[in-house]
């Protein structure tokens, strides 16, 4: 189940990075840069 | 005033790499906690590990070491478990003071330090805890154990469930309760590891024929089940006793009877699934509590709190608090505790007493401070 | 003023810089949530404490992961036409009994909230269903907002499933036992009045024009209501109810699982669909909320390590007992502007124990009825936010003016429950 919820969590992270890179404003890029960080740390099973 | 910045791929390239490092940063810092702990065990003791008793946590995070000292004379057996929550540090300091010191005469002692290990390699968030708590030794040396969380670790057993349901009674607990250690008993050989580590710990008190079980704690000061003594029935007139002791000797303790309907926890599920007189104990500790101000290492190690004096002034708090609730007088009091439980396991039943020496006393501990009776480590 | 300083000035200071960076500098609210925090914690003499910015973040990463695979859900079942085809088979069948209508409707929206426990979950399932059909029937845009946020919230504290409850239960050891009918109490006759004031004096005008109606539901039925059209739906109630009712047997997916398998089962209704786009476009509109989630994780982190949490708690502990119920309806739900949950953990636990005495069981269930309405406020409210999003609205405060009403009253509910605990306990089964 482990293996599912990470692949979920990659999921996510790529589409928060994709809407990041084509998003115009950057207030809202950085709010998305906001969710990168616990999303890449859980992937990678760190915390 | 619109701070209106346009966001290109360069920006956005940018931000991704500043969350990046952030990310390697911090993951470093949490990566830190996944270190263990030193123990330094008194002569005599002999290293087992627990998945001796439960193979299933072999090589898994779960494992941890079992500590067992055999005296000369024959007797009955005692545990001592400390960390079974990683907030509450008076716990695996107690455990590590008898590891680090005793000496059996009599029967055998068997001692777990941190004993849900997966607990004390991270901090739950939102708590803002402190990390480390250091002790200063007898030789000015310093002795550093972690401040976990009171969970598992999720990395270990991620995802928890919606709805964790305890499976021998069907109970409903958050989900998240499945990674807490003393909601998981008698555990279960094949589910999470946290249950895993129950039954693990379950098994060991069966097999091994545990006479008395200690499973150490601490509470907020706001919590009403605090300074106090929590007895399956089988254990109950044991506590008495030891209560009535406690209470001459000016360490005023309440005794709880272990409700029947709270499942999962020791001082029910040790007491229904094995032979064994289970205690649970708990001291009052500010820095686990819902009233505490500015949360650090200082506050964990000395209980000095402005928010818990005037709580205590409304009337708000179950312990006396005059201002502070050190370790060394949360760390004197389960020592108190558990060394008149053994004075009193001999009056109890002869052919189960338990005989250890070289254990600091109440008043020592104040006086000369938790640090002062561990050993030292050499460099 | 010993009291007060420096914690009451830290919690002034971190508002008034949330507060700054938001509305003076039109900063996105996560990013002004963030900066608070930073001020915080460089005023607590913590300097710039990395860790904990990043370990706060983490307490509502189940809940993000929830989110986003739940917006995944909605916009697939949106862009297959089934919304909009289901809304039109109801106004059908039921527009002559109005009343039925806003009740059966109104429990509806309930039910994802009351299996799962999450409001969020209820706003953008049956609450996405729900909202054409008021609005068609002539219900206003924000009122059928205010409607669905609200029985979400319902829903997420009726029984069988109520997070915050357990919550504030797990912090005096007290088991999940028991709680059916007290949180029954807190909740229907809410729901009633709910749906009373904002849905049915709309739906018992009925339609103005009804050539108009009619020509709106033959291009809302443009996709043919079929079994293939509803299987997302049915592999969601069933996956769904599945993990309530067989526990043990049943494999516990989860939220985000069971979201994502309802979603991919779009793609065999026979209606295109383009998965990868929906998604994103689902992801898209969730990160402002996701990052306030972020946002709002480091801010509770920060106050909690300055000591501002304590501050708070007991200062709110610290009211006259007349006082105290005031400070109890409004703190909780204010409070909850972090999340409903870290409100119930935060606050509900010390006023339970400071309640102890009346019916525990029957306090804990109006606490957590407080810290639901937390869902409403500003600037997370999960479930007003959500839910004028379903509805098309792009400003939540519109909605929030419909709520208030409804709120005040729940909120008093609450506090008549508690001051008659016993009382209403011993008329229960």
């Amino acid at each position: 189940m482990t293996l599912v919820y990470r692949a979920i969590v990659l999921f996510v992270l790529l589409l928060v990075i994709s809407c990041q890179f084509r998003e115009k404003d950057f207030w809202k890029q950085a709010t998305a840069a906001l969710v990168v960080v616990p999303l890449v740390l859980r992937l990678l099973l760190i915390k | 005033m619109k701070t209106e910045i346009r966001g290109t791929h360069f920006t956005a390239l940018l931000l991704l790499v500043l969350a990046l490092g952030v990310s390697a940063l911090a993951g470093m810092n949490f990566m830190s906690m996944w270190k263990d702990d030193l123990f330094l065990p008194a002569p005599g003791f002999e290293k087992h590990m627990l998945s001796e008793w439960h193979g299933g946590l072999k090589n898994t995070p779960a494992d941890v070491p079992v500590f067992i000292q055999q005296g000369e004379e024959p007797g009955g057996t005692v545990f001592i478990m400390g960390g079974t929550h990683p907030t509450e540090p008076a716990s695996a300091t107690t455990a590590t003071l008898f590891l680090e010191r005793a000496k059996v005469t009599r029967g055998r002692l068997i001692v777990i330090t941190q004993v849900n290990a997966m607990g004390f390699t991270h901090n739950s968030p939102q708590e803002a805890h402190p990390q480390h708590l250091t002790f200063t030794t007898a030789d000015g040396s310093t002795r550093t154990f972690r401040y976990g969380s009171r969970l598992t670790n999720p990395i270990y057993e991620w995802p928890s469930p919606d709805i964790y349901i305890h499976p021998a009674s069907g109970q409903q607990l958050p989900g998240k309760e499945r990674g807490n250690l003393n909601r998981c008993y008698p555990g279960v050989p094949n589910g999470s590891l946290t249950e895993q580590l129950a039954f693990a710990l379950t098994e060991m008190i069966r097999k091994e024929k545990v006479d008395l079980a200690f499973d150490l704690h601490e509470a907020s000061p706001e919590y009403p089940v605090v300074n106090a003594i929590v007895a399956h029935e089988r254990s109950m007139e044991l506590a008495a006793m030891t209560a009535m002791d406690l209470e001459f000797s000016g360490i005023p303790i309440r005794l709880e009877p272990s409700p029947k309907n709270l499942r999962g926890l020791t001082h029910r599920e040790w007491g229904d699934y094995t032979e064994t007189m289970p205690i649970l104990m708990e001291t009052g500790n500010p820095v686990q509590g819902r009233f505490r101000g500015k949360t650090d290492e200082r506050l964990a190690m000395t209980g000095v709190d402005k928010a818990y004096v005037k709580a205590a002034a409304l009337g708000y708090l179950y312990i006396p608090y005059d201002g502070s609730q050190p370790m060394e007088y949360r760390v004197g009091r389960h020592t108190a505790a558990i060394l008149s439980f053994l004075d009193n396991l001999e009056l109890f039943d002869e052919s189960k007493a338990v005989k250890v020496e070289n254990i600091p006393s109440f008043d020592d501990i104040q006086e000369k401070g938790v640090g002062y009776f561990l050993t030292p480590a050499k460099l | 003023m010993d009291w007060f300083w420096p914690e009451g000035f830290y919690a002034l200071l971190m508002v008034g810089s949330f507060a700054f960076g938001a509305f003076a500098l039109k900063l996105p609210i996560a990013i002004a949530l963030g900066a608070a925090a930073a001020v915080g914690a460089l005023a607590g003499g913590e300097g710039f404490p990395l860790r904990h910015f990043v370990e706060g973040t983490f307490g509502y990463l189940d809940t993000i992961l929830i989110i986003a695979t739940a917006m995944v859900f909605m916009k697939t079942v949106q862009k297959t036409g089934l919304l909009e085809s289901l809304a039109a088979w109801v106004i059908r069948k039921f527009r002559r009994t109005p009343l039925m209508l806003t009740m059966g409707l109104m429990l509806i929206i309930m039910i994802p909230g009351m299996i799962t426990g999450s409001s969020t979950a209820a706003v953008l399932t049956t609450g996405a269903l729900v909202a054409p059909v008021f609005i068609r029937l002539g219900v206003p845009v924000l009122k059928t907002a205010a409607a669905i946020a609200l029985g979400a919230i319902y829903g997420m504290i009726a029984p069988p499933v109520n997070v915050p409850v357990m919550i504030i239960g797990g912090g005096i050891d007290m088991p999940y036992v028991g709680f059916a009918w007290p949180l029954l109490v807190c909740t229907v006759p809410l729901a009633i009045f709910a749906g009373l004031i904002l849905i049915y004096p709309s739906l018992r005008k009925g339609a103005r024009n009804e050539e108009e109606l009619e020509a709106q539901l033959q291009k809302m039925e443009e996709a043919t209501l079929s079994f293939r059209l509803l299987l997302p739906i049915f592999v969601l109630v069933i996956l769904m109810a599945g993990e309530q009712f067989f526990p043990g047997t049943w494999p516990p997916l989860g939220l985000p699982v069971n979201f994502l398998l309802a979603a991919l089962s779009a793609l065999f209704t026979g209606r295109p669909l383009n998965f990868l786009a929906a998604s994103r476009e689902a992801v898209n509109d969730a990160i402002p909320v996701l990052g306030i989630l972020m946002g709002v994780g480091m801010f509770i982190q920060i106050m909690t390590l300055i000591g501002v949490q304590g501050f708070i708690v007991v200062s709110v502990l610290a009211l006259p007992a007349w006082l105290m119920y005031l400070g109890m309806a409004t703190s909780i739900p204010l409070f909850g502007a972090v999340s409903a949950f870290g409100a119930a953990s935060v606050l509900g636990v010390p006023f339970l124990l400071a309640l102890l005495g009346r019916n525990e069981i029957m306090v804990a269930s109006a606490l957590s009825l407080l810290a639901g309405l937390g869902d409403l406020m500003p600037p997370t409210a999960l479930a007003g936010i959500f839910a004028a999003q379903v509805v098309g609205e792009e400003n939540y405060f519109k909605v929030l003016k419909y709520c208030l009403i409804p709120a005040i009253v729940t909120a008093v509910w609450a506090v008549v429950v508690i001051l008659n605990s016993n009382l209403i306990m011993s008329y229960l089964p």
